[in-house]
């Protein structure tokens, strides 16, 4: 199992975590102690992170099936108490979960930039497709400024370019 | 055809269930025995498993793609991460304003590699 320092040592997947878990999560994905379960108040008393953000982080990290927990009574008590370890042999699969959703949105994207003609109001730098331009005259119907034609060509070429990576990368032929 | 090997692994990866090696020549429009060819180089270069199967008593193999480990830097322009992990917006991705700044840092980053 990879160690977190090599799966945060990746700028990539350590920028993913960090959108998903945020500083703190961030933090206690960090000063999570090497091998063994421990339960959320352990893990906060041993990294000084607040309870509910840990217990926030765990969750978030186990909808992606990034950490996972074992759940044991006591038998005097009857309480149950979740022992918690990290999964980061799991990170690849869940970059493919959500690369498969950004893969979906990109390509919707694509089509929208292939089939449409846009215009753009250079003071206050909106974007309008060309019906849209049509019907206000192409004057911008803030500010009413001339429209200018925008060329997106740049922006579709680099986004050809990415979508084309990302199927590769998830072997889609 | 320009490639026989890499029509026959797209062919492949485009069916996440497999594919019967009985029935990739017929696809392929090649003979049995240059599709055993390709099959082997596949094998040999990893990309495909080839797993014992029967079909109508009559032993075949499944062919299924590898899945190769994903590229995480496709999800960034330059050090920006695309909007859309863990995003909670409702999404119109025609109109969505955060996407179209990733697109700029895309097309900025894409011209200073070029």
């Amino acid at each position: 199992m990879d160690s977190t320092e090599d799966t945060l040592n990746n700028p990539a997947v350590r920028a993913y975590l960090h959108r998903l878990v945020g500083d703190e999560g961030l933090n206690l994905l960090e000063r999570f102690p090497e091998g063994g379960e421990f339960s959320d108040e352990e893990l906060a008393a041993k990294t000084g992170i607040n309870l509910n953000s840990v217990r926030h982080t765990l969750y978030t990290l186990y909808e992606r099936r990034l950490a996972e927990y074992h759940r044991i009574k006591n038998n005097e008590t009857g309480w149950l108490t979740y022992l918690w370890q990290l999964r980061n042999d799991h990170i690849y699969d869940a970059l493919r979960e959500d690369m498969e959703t950004v893969l979906d949105k990109l390509s919707r994207r694509e089509k929208y930039e292939e089939e449409n003609d846009f215009y753009i109001c250079k003071d206050c730098h909106v974007i309008f497709t060309f019906p849209i331009a049509m019907n206000s005259d192409f004057k911008c119907p803030e500010c009413d400024q001339p429209l200018g034609h925008f060329d997106n060509e740049m922006l579709l070429k680099s986004l050809k370019q990415r979508i084309e990576s990302i199927r590769n990368s998830l072997g889609h032929a | 055809m320009l490639d026989p090997i890499e029509d026959g692994l797209k062919l492949i990866q485009s069916r996440p269930e497999g594919v019967l090696q009985s029935e990739l020549w017929k696809e392929l429009g090649v003979d049995s025995r240059k599709c055993s060819r390709i099959v082997k180089k596949l094998e040999e270069g990893g990309l495909i498993d080839r797993i014992e199967f029967k079909k109508d008593g009559i032993k075949t193999y499944l062919l299924k793609a590898r899945q190769m480990p994903v590229n995480p830097g496709d999800l960034l322009a330059g050090d920006e991460l695309i909007p859309c992990i863990g995003c909670e917006l409702e999404c119109i991705v025609e109109e969505c304003h955060p996407l179209m700044d990733w697109m700029y840092q895309l097309a900025i980053v894409g011209n200073t590699n070029d």
